[in-house]
């Protein structure tokens, strides 16, 4: 069986990998753009998520993702299968 | 001089040329349109635009990510006289109130009729649409891609001096301002790429490829327009694919056996980045003839990290191609000529800040590395120009002027801005810069733009966000660039006598990234007071850059030196025009 996905140590891992981050106060309720990440990398981010996880997030959905845990919502809508941490 | 309706009228027949879509049909599917399929693609929206009544100067709004629907679409309004506005899509995270604003503050200034929009997107702009009293209509690109019920109408009999269409630029601006870009100007420019920027000649059978938004003056002009002047094919790869995935920029060039690209300094450093030895040992990049950069300072080390790279695929170090334009250009104003490495001029630092002055460098003394931009086009000049519009000599520093036939007639509806844009016939561009021999170096902006990964920020629109950072007082904060390893990078200078500086810190960098999604590289918080400031109590962007960039800033009562008089009597009057264009844009 597939381990829990946890979107929070993936953003933290993510952040760290495109664009040199670290973020040890990231929550899920964290906004995004709060975080001061340009948008190419905000970018190169989202190509990680889905990289990893085999998913591909519509074009249309990014503009509505607001928090770390919107992100999470449209990740674990794309992958019914998947078990997501909270 | 033949323009782009009339090129596009001559290619029926033309089965063997035309735009190649990466991924348009489906993963790893591309969808070829030749020109002459293209030409009927474009009169199929012209007849279109005439059904829901659109004439001859109506704006038609386009916000269409996806190529082989904007560009149809852009040509097929062209086609029948109307002015397209192309607008970038809504791409990033949560960004989409801001989105909102910037696009009604837009479009409430070039007032178009008709929004022509994709399904996908169209459900999340309806929101704006409302707040634009002019849209009469929202069609979709899909729509636009039936069989019209009407006849396919012929080709408009434009005028040279008739506007193509308005470009607006790419930053968020409170008062927009539309370039408009004429069937002339657009033709000029578009010739003085394929002929003498770039030698397009059939024996080269050149394939011209692309992530540039097509929304974006580089990638609609150089890469869509041009190539159908040339003509030549074009590779379209989804830019949004290019920025998930840089390697794809490359891959393609392999894979489809590229000789011409083009994109801004940011670019490089990430396909540098991306590329795996693995890959670029794959890679053939042997027929690459032109690596074109511009759109944003040029820093010389990502291209020479980039060639250096990428020299196992084939590379020649000699495609590399520095150019210089601008979007009241049309495009392009310089090149550099194809059969040269990229050059560069090492300046004595010293004499640039102190006296204006490119000398170049010798022994010993701090080294300013500026990039060669070549030439302008035949037919087009570049000059050097001070402060009261004197053409200044050789090597002597000031803002780079340029006049020619692919000038614009200015912005849409704003004649102040357009007389504010010209002096004596001369395009001021706002950059500062100077010559060698005809050979043009730019140096940085005049303009109190900030220019961040390919996009403008106005630095008085950051500095007031950080005003409003509690703990801040009004007008106590400052902020510019620095050179960064990929593109300029900001920094916010602030007074504030702050207990907790590493909070406060952090409470600008979440402000600024939070409301324009902006990235801050480096923030100093200085006492109160030791910032530099005007006779009239204001904070001197330019000065407190030249300090924060040389480490003396926050140290009080420095920089009175004689040397620097020259250099600060520059510093005082772009804070002044920037004052004044503030006040202009912002009416107070």
């Amino acid at each position: 069986m597939a381990e829990r996905i946890d979107v929070v140590e993936m953003f933290k891992q993510a952040a760290f990998e495109v664009d040199n981050r670290r973020l040890p106060d990231l929550k899920s309720d964290t906004v995004i753009a709060s975080l001061g990440m340009d948008s190419v990398a905000i970018m190169e981010l989202v190509s990680y998520f889905e990289e990893k996880l085999g998913v591909r997030i519509p074009d249309e959905e990014l503009s509505k993702i607001r928090t770390v845990r919107d992100l999470r919502d449209t990740i674990a809508r794309l992958l019914p299968d998947r078990q997501f941490a909270a | 001089m033949i323009g782009v309706v009339p090129t596009l009228n001559a290619c029926q027949g033309e089965h063997s040329l035309g735009f190649t879509f990466v991924g348009a049909k489906g993963p790893g599917e591309d969808l070829f349109l030749s020109f002459h399929d293209l030409r009927l693609a474009a009169q199929r929206r012209a007849a279109h635009f005439a059904a829901a009544g659109l004439r001859r100067g109506d704006r038609v709004a386009l916000i269409v990510p996806e190529g082989e629907h904007f560009i149809p679409a852009f040509l097929g309004a062209m086609w029948s006289g109307m002015i397209p506005v192309p607008l970038y899509p809504p791409i990033s995270l949560g960004k989409l109130d801001a989105f909102m604003d910037a696009l009604v503050s837009i479009l409430n200034v070039a007032r178009p009729r008709v929004l022509v929009t994709t399904e996908r997107v169209g459900k999340v702009l309806w929101s704006a649409v409302g707040r634009i009293p002019s849209i009469e209509k929202m069609l979709t690109a899909e729509s636009l891609a039936a069989e019209p019920a009407g006849p396919l109408p012929p080709a408009a009999d434009l005028r040279d001096d008739e506007i193509a269409f308005l470009q607006f630029t790419s930053g968020s601006t409170a008062l927009p301002k539309g370039v408009m870009v004429t069937h002339g100007s657009l033709a000029a420019n578009c010739l003085g790429i394929v002929r003498d920027g770039l030698k397009i000649r059939p024996e080269n059978n050149d394939v011209a490829i692309s992530w540039l938004p097509l929304y974006h003056d580089m990638g609609l002009i150089g890469f869509v327009l041009s190539p159908l002047m040339a003509p030549i094919s074009a590779v379209f790869i989804p830019t949004l694919s290019f920025i998930k995935n840089a390697t794809l920029w490359m891959e393609t060039l392999h894979r489809h056996r590229g000789t011409i690209t083009f994109a801004p300094n940011f670019a490089y450093a990430l396909a540098t980045k991306r590329a795996k030895p693995g890959q670029i040992a794959r890679w053939d990049l042997s027929r690459m003839r032109v690596f074109g950069c511009g759109a944003e300072p040029i820093n010389p080390e990502t291209l020479r990290a980039f060639v250096k790279a990428m020299a196992p695929s084939g590379l020649k170090p000699e495609a590399i191609l520095p150019c210089y334009g601008m979007a009241e250009a049309t495009l392009a104003m310089s090149f550099v000529s194809l059969d040269e490495p990229m050059k560069t001029d090492r300046i004595d630092a010293e004499r640039y800040h102190g006296d204006a002055k490119a000398t170049p460098v010798t022994n010993g003394a701090a080294v300013l590395e500026v990039v060669n931009c070549g030439r302008p086009f035949p037919g087009h000049e570049i000059s050097v120009q001070d402060e009261e519009g004197r053409i200044l000599p050789d090597r002597q520093v000031g803002e780079l002027c340029f006049r020619g036939p692919s000038v614009t007639s200015g912005y849409w509806e704003n004649p102040e801005a357009t007389k504010a844009a010209f002096r004596d016939g001369w395009l001021r561009t706002g950059d500062l810069g100077y010559l060698d021999a005809g050979e043009v170096f730019v140096s940085g902006r005049i303009k109190d733009i900030l220019i961040v990964n390919g996009r403008n920020y106005h630095p008085q629109v950051i500095e007031w966000l950080v005003d409003e950072t509690p703990g801040v007082r009004r007008g106590s904060s400052v902020v510019f660039t620095r050179p960064g390893p990929a593109s300029e990078e900001i920094v916010v200078a602030v007074e504030a006598r702050a207990d907790d500086p590493a909070s406060l810190k952090a409470r600008i960098v979440a402000r600024v990234g939070e409301e324009l999604q902006l990235s801050v590289a480096d923030i100093v918080v200085v006492p109160p007071g030791t910032l530099p400031k005007t006779s009239s109590g204001k904070l001197q962007r330019r000065k407190t850059r030249e300090q924060y960039l040389n480490g003396s800033i926050g140290k009080a009562g420095r920089g009175g030196s004689t040397r620097l008089a020259v250099a600060r009597h520059l510093a005082l009057s772009w804070v002044g025009r920037a004052r004044h264009e503030v006040r202009k844009l912002f009416g107070g």
